[in-house]
């Protein structure tokens, strides 16, 4: 039964926010355990949005639930690790729905239910564990982002400041915003989320772009299978994006920011909330930061609610405005035209998180810290089937063999790596010779026909049917396709049904013509990066393991529509 | 900016398609509609940009100066003849009948334009035919491609959002909201959805009833009849039967728009109830076919009387929003000069 008093209540508390539909929804969503018809008549009515619309954006998310059970029924994570490790027994015994990769890959498989996480590899070993921490650096080597994250009561703000945290703003704010971003240039920051945009460049874009006013997005959506190093940055270092944050907004005159934090994330929620209060009353956040005046800054949590592609910059605007989260044509781009249609930073909370250290010990620092002429560090996301799987800290450059083998202790006793994924599943794998090969670095991976993006890396053993492995990860991406454009929405499903044998040609040269079609249509024309890279999968298949294609179209039946 | 190897000037906005269509260069389109912002789903309007490393949509992309684009190359129109396999292959085979709608045949013309092979990327289907009662639009999505031109054209144009997309991917439907039938939704039955779907997905219910006739429709440019706007209309008509209305995208005053009066409310013109000749009621207490004439004084006696028993003021007219204006106001000169009084009134201010 719905409140109406409530419903006032709820629909003022929000309505005069920032970027308030998410959290409107998500308050009705916990108050009454699901989005009831009712529920959305008023926000239509209290947001002014056209009810069809806002009907369709509710359903294009995963974890807005309509009817009962609704946020109570348990969902269990199906992704490319945990479907190894006993998630379909868990789903069946709990009478749970499956959930793509919650980001947990690094430990057992994570339940979600209503907004408590458990984690177990069976019904009975299920508990609350805590986001797990990396383990000292195994390479001994000087890190960036992961430099202090170990310490006890960092994630509080007498923790952070122990080691310097927020004393480089004075220094920042007796010299011009231009100044700090001839620093962050010079360092050869690039966006750690993937795209490896230089960051300096795209915050001078926002700085000299008119409009007002400007927006700091933190893109902390951490979608990509097999990527969690995210979650461990927010959850215990949250301070080092806050300032990160900050400092972006000196350098582009940004007055409000945004954290965009993935619904799968729930305890991740509160630590920020909490560390902004802690910043606001140090004087760190709200108006005349440090005493300047004119330097305004404040910082919005906002939760998702389950789409993969809200991971996608434009995507993210339009979900963050209310609006149906399809990617946004380019150009314009966001640094000109973001948030509000105004000038927006949109970046990793891996890049914000290197920001503060880079400010702190200089651009020549953080340059010297990547291998021969690469710069900086890059956090690997490593799961599977490997010894010690977990977040890294590694210089640029680094032969992925010396991860793998000397870091992560290598494969599992008994077994042998076959393949590997890259970019999270974005990157397709990596196999055969190559494995032994090629450094982590773009140049490097790239000149394999893949990329290292996010530097989610799952480790496959020979264990594992490649064919398989590939059809699970394309039917997450035909899932988490928005729709929009036609070769993705359309090609996603055809390449997934080709892998899982329920259509296409039998014959393989006829499969092959058919696959390669799509994975050059795909890749040239999709309208963004999604369509773009799922073909890798199929690409890098064809690649290194053709005899296993060859033995699945022998074997399965292909059953035509 | 350069377009297939000819310098074309533009003005700082247009996007390469605008230029192309200026210049009468024929770029294939799904998505896109004239009316509507460009949106970037269907990708077939690709060109190649030099110095692009991939191609670019033309219908979303701005031109710039110095720009080197071409429409037509050999991978362009591989791309083009995949992405309409694709779409090929996620509905079932089926004739439209152009009874449909005014661009229902745009998607098979494209099949044939770029000799899309037929049994291509089989696999499963997608969209369901909705079961939607209502008497004007038919909704099959068995033929839907999700361009969304109808989702768009009712948002943009219309300004009645009554549509929209619900869920992602392959799997996405367009729907009311709750995925009620239209009647229980913000639709108007205005019809702009049917007549901007590529496909004949969206149906107009009350053209196809003309199916059957096998021979080809005819097209008679016209003047709908109900309001003052004035929105231009193309009447369809099989043996001098009217059995349909089309807007006409290039009418002055609606540029393709109608509402569901002009679009659907038909009916009256050819029907059988219509009054062909006046009628007058008899000694008998039935009505009579009579002249224009006796009619008239019938008619004129009956209010002089009314006036003589109860006064000027039992008279109340009411004038008719689907006049033009001259008619109007010789309306009301009737009530206020004629009878003398001023209770003159109008139905479109109800």
């Amino acid at each position: 039964m719905n409140d109406r008093a409530t419903d006032r209540v709820l629909i003022d508390q929000w309505r005069e926010e920032p970027a308030p539909l998410l959290p409107l929804l998500h308050a009705f969503h916990e108050r009454d355990g699901w989005l009831t018809e009712d529920a959305l008549r008023a926000v239509s009515c209290g947001l002014k949005i056209p009810l069809a619309e806002l009907f369709g954006t509710v359903t294009f998310y995963h974890h807005f639930s309509q009817e009962p059970p609704g946020r109570e029924l348990p969902r269990v994570c199906d992704g490319p690790v945990c479907r190894f490790q006993g998630a379909a027994n868990l789903i069946e015994k709990l009478n749970a729905k499956p959930m793509p990769c919650a980001g947990r890959c690094d430990g057992p498989v994570p339940v979600l239910q209503a907004d408590e996480v458990l984690t177990g590899l069976s019904v009975d070993q299920l508990k609350a564990e805590p986001s797990l921490l990396p383990s000292p650096n195994p390479g001994a080597i000087e890190e960036c982002v992961f430099a202090h994250i170990r310490e006890p009561g960092r994630v509080a703000l007498e923790g952070y400041r122990k080691t310097g945290g927020y004393d480089c703003l004075k220094g920042v704010l007796a010299e011009t915003p231009e100044h700090l971003v001839s620093l962050i240039t010079e360092s050869r920051l690039a966006g750690r989320g993937g795209a490896g945009f230089s960051t300096g460049k795209k915050w001078a874009m926002v700085a000299e772009a008119p409009g007002q006013p400007k927006t700091i997005v933190c893109n902390a959506d951490e979608g990509e299978p097999g990527c969690f190093k995210d979650r461990v940055l927010l959850h215990y270092d949250p301070h080092a994006i806050l300032e990160g944050m900050l400092l972006a907004a000196y350098a582009t005159g940004a007055k409000r920011g945004f954290i965009y934090l993935r619904y799968e994330y729930p305890e991740t929620q509160a630590v920020l909330e909490h560390a902004i209060t802690e910043a606001m009353d140090a004087g760190f956040l709200g108006k005349s930061i440090c005493g300047k005046t004119g330097f305004d800054f404040d910082i919005f949590v906002r939760r998702g609610a389950g789409a993969y592609i809200c991971g996608e910059e434009g995507s993210l605007l339009n979900s963050l405005e209310g609006k149906h989260p399809f990617p946004r044509n380019r150009p314009p781009f966001p640094v000109t035209n973001g948030f509000e249609d105004l000038p927006t930073v949109v970046n990793n909370v891996e890049t914000f998180a290197a920001v503060a250290p880079i400010v702190n010990h200089g651009a020549d620092w953080y340059k010297s810290l990547g291998l021969g002429d690469h710069a900086g560090t890059k956090v690997v996301s490593l799961s599977g089937d490997i010894q010690r799987p977990g977040n890294y800290e590694v210089p640029i450059g680094l032969p992925l063999k010396t991860l793998l083998h000397e870091w992560a202790g290598g494969p599992l006793s008994g077994h042998r790596i076959q393949a590997v994924s890259m970019a999270g599943l974005s990157g397709g794998f990596l196999g055969g010779g190559d494995l032994g090969e090629v450094t982590l670095d773009e140049p490097s991976i790239r000149s394999k026909g893949s990329f290292l993006g996010a530097a989610g890396i799952i480790v496959f053993d020979e264990r594992r049917n490649m064919v398989d492995v590939a059809g699970h990860a394309m039917a997450f991406f035909a899932e988490e396709s928005c729709g929009k454009c036609f070769p993705c929405r359309i090609g996603t499903q055809r390449l997934t049904e080709r892998l899982n044998g329920s259509a296409g040609p039998g014959d393989e040269s006829a499969w092959c013509e058919e696959v390669n079609d799509i994975e050059e249509t795909m890749m040239a024309t999709s309208a963004c990066g999604l369509g773009v890279a799922a073909p890798n999968l199929t690409k890098s298949l064809q690649k290194y393991f053709p005899e296993q294609i060859a033995a699945h179209l022998k074997n399965e039946s292909i059953s035509g529509t | 900016m350069t377009l297939n190897g000819k310098e074309i000037a533009f003005v700082d906005g247009e996007t390469i398609y605008e230029v192309a269509q200026r210049a009468d260069v024929e770029v294939p389109t799904l998505c896109y509609d004239p009316r509507l912002e460009a949106f970037g789903a269907c990708r077939l309007c690709l060109v190649e940009v030099e110095g692009s490393r991939n191609p670019v949509a033309s219908c979303t992309t701005p031109a710039s100066a110095g720009m080197v684009a071409h429409t037509r190359t050999e991978a362009i129109e591989k791309h083009r003849r995949t992405l309409l396999e694709l779409v090929a292959s996620e509905n079932p085979k089926k004739n439209i009948d152009p009874l449909r709608g005014y661009a229902s045949q745009e998607l098979n013309r494209l099949f044939e334009q770029h000799d899309v092979r037929p049994g291509r990327f089989q696999g499963k289907h997608s969209g369901t035919s909705s079961q939607d009662d209502n008497p004007f639009i038919l909704r099959d999505y068995d033929h839907c491609i999700s361009c969304y031109r109808c989702v768009r054209v009712c948002a943009e144009q219309e300004g009645d959002h009554a549509i929209t997309m619900m869920n992602r991917g392959f799997e996405k439907q367009i729907t009311a909201e709750f995925d009620n039938r239209l009647k229980e939704s913000a639709c108007t039955f205005c019809g702009q959805c049917v007549q901007t779907c590529p496909t004949g997905a969206l149906g107009d219910r009350k053209a196809m009833r003309a199916e059957a006739q096998k021979e080809d429709f005819k097209k008679t440019r016209s003047v709908c009849p109900y309001c003052g706007v004035g929105c231009q209309v193309d009447l369809l008509s099989k043996s001098d039967r009217l059995v349909g209305v089309q807007p006409a995208m290039d009418g002055p005053a609606n540029e393709g728009a109608l509402c569901i009066k002009g679009q659907f409310a038909f009916d009256f013109v050819q029907h059988e109830d219509r009054l062909g000749k006046p009628l007058v009621r008899g000694e008998d207490g039935n009505l009579h076919e009579v002249d224009w004439d006796t009619a008239l004084d019938r008619a004129a006696a009956g209010f002089k009387k009314v006036r003589e028993q109860h006064g000027n003021h039992a008279i109340y007219g009411v004038a008719s929003g689907r006049a033009p204006s001259e008619a109007s106001y010789t309306m009301q000169k009737f009530i206020r000069a004629g009878f003398g009084t001023n209770q003159i009134d109008n139905c479109s201010r109800a």
